[in-house]
């Protein structure tokens, strides 16, 4: 920006300042300095007056011919269309609307995020099985037993130990339990022979791992 | 700011309070209020009436909307000037190269109401300012006319102090040139200018 006055820094100042204070709103200290520095220069004097003419016309009141009571009257009427009432409704709902959402999709999230948890904390296995899963793979020479009622513990696990087996399953609801070969001396054919064999067993089957 | 400025913005924001509200008597004494000075700021983006009115009434209609979403940062002034010269920016977009109709000149009313004193001074302005651009009549009229600050002028025109400062300056500068040799005097704009 280029300085239009000739003279130094008081008029460059006083330039500044005349606008501030045909408003009054510089501080009265300014508004003194500068009418000091007009007594003493013409130039700064003669755009003062020209700068007050100016405020003088700009605050004329508009010659344009407008009745606001006429302006009021459509405004109100436009207020009243549809579209303005939908508008201010939307205006008043949005934030709520916006919030409701937001809400509603952080419950989700946090939902997704508690289930996802506790599936991971259950180690992955589910709690059930469907039928086009694999089954549970069985040990290969795995028997099923059934054992008399009145067989005793005592005998029972005698008879485990004699033929080096041990219950991997069992009893079910029939009280049949499953039983596996624990040492490499004991096949499943022998001990089946032996356990079909012994007084206080009732059944004793081989286990096939597929059908 | 004094203490009258003060008051008026502490009842205008009291008056969009009760806007928020659905109050329409408050909507329709703010309108009164600011009806006139809203009007002759217009009147420096637009000459035409019709266009005058219908920015007006957006921007009454915006501050009705949003009445409730002011938070104060502003003058009520401040924010309603924004609003309004947002509005005849787009206008000034809309119908700014469409002609006015006879019947919408204001010569008729300022022929008949004005002093022959107030006549010639709003001559001198008219075309004084004709040689700015918008947005240097829109600073003029901001400052000189409505008396906001440059801080406010850069709120309401939402660019940079600076930008109002510069505009400000070129507009005076034009002024200054061409203001004296309409009102019958030597224009400065050779000797001063350097």
């Amino acid at each position: 920006m280029t300085f239009p006055l000739d003279s130094g820094r008081d008029c460059v100042r006083a330039w500044d300042l005349m606008p501030w204070a045909l408003q009054d709103s510089a501080p009265q200290e300014q508004v003194q300095w500068l009418q000091d520095h007009l007594v003493h220069c013409a130039s700064c004097r003669a755009e003062y007056a020209q700068q007050h003419r100016l405020r003088q016309a700009v605050s004329l009141p508009s010659d344009i011919p407008l009745d606001a009571n006429i302006g009021l009257g459509r405004l109100l009427g436009r207020l009243d269309t549809p579209d303005a009432r939908d508008w201010r409704g939307r205006a008043r709902s949005g934030n709520w609307l916006t919030r409701a959402l937001v809400a509603a999709v952080l419950i989700q999230a946090i939902g997704i995020g508690v289930l996802g948890a506790k599936l991971g904390s259950s180690g992955g296995v589910p709690l059930y099985r469907t039928f086009s899963q694999e089954p549970a793979p069985v040990a290969a020479g795995t028997i099923r037993v059934v054992p008399d009622a009145a067989m005793t513990l005592a005998d029972w696990n005698a008879l485990l130990h004699r033929l080096q087996l041990q219950v991997v399953g069992g009893p079910n609801d029939v009280g049949a339990y499953t039983v596996a070969p624990n040492g490499p001396a004991s096949t499943t054919q022998q001990a089946l022979q032996q356990l079909r064999a012994t007084r206080g067993i009732r059944l004793a089957e081989p286990v096939y791992s597929a059908p | 700011m004094n203490d009258a400025d003060n008051d008026a913005d502490a009842t205008d924001r009291m008056l969009l309070q009760r806007m928020s509200a659905g109050d329409r008597v408050a909507l329709g004494v703010l309108y009164r209020g600011y009806h006139g000075r809203l009007c002759r700021f217009l009147s420096r983006l637009t000459r035409r009436p019709d266009v005058i009115e219908e920015v007006i009434n957006d921007c009454f209609w915006i501050a009705w909307q949003k009445a409730g979403n002011f938070h104060g940062d502003s003058r009520v002034s401040t924010w309603l000037m924004g609003i309004a010269y947002r509005c005849g920016l787009k206008a000034l977009r809309q119908h700014g190269d469409e002609p006015v109709e006879d019947d919408n000149l204001p010569e008729q009313r300022s022929a008949d109401h004005d002093q022959d004193e107030d006549r010639e001074l709003r001559d001198w302005l008219g075309k004084g300012l004709d040689r700015l651009s918008v947005d240097q009549r829109a600073v003029i009229e901001l400052v000189y006319g409505v008396g906001h600050s440059l801080d406010e002028v850069a709120v309401i025109t939402q660019c940079p102090v600076g930008t109002v400062k510069a505009r400000l300056f070129h507009a005076r500068v034009k002024l200054r040139n061409v203001l004296p040799a309409l009102a019958g005097e030597p224009s400065k704009q050779k000797e001063n200018v350097p």
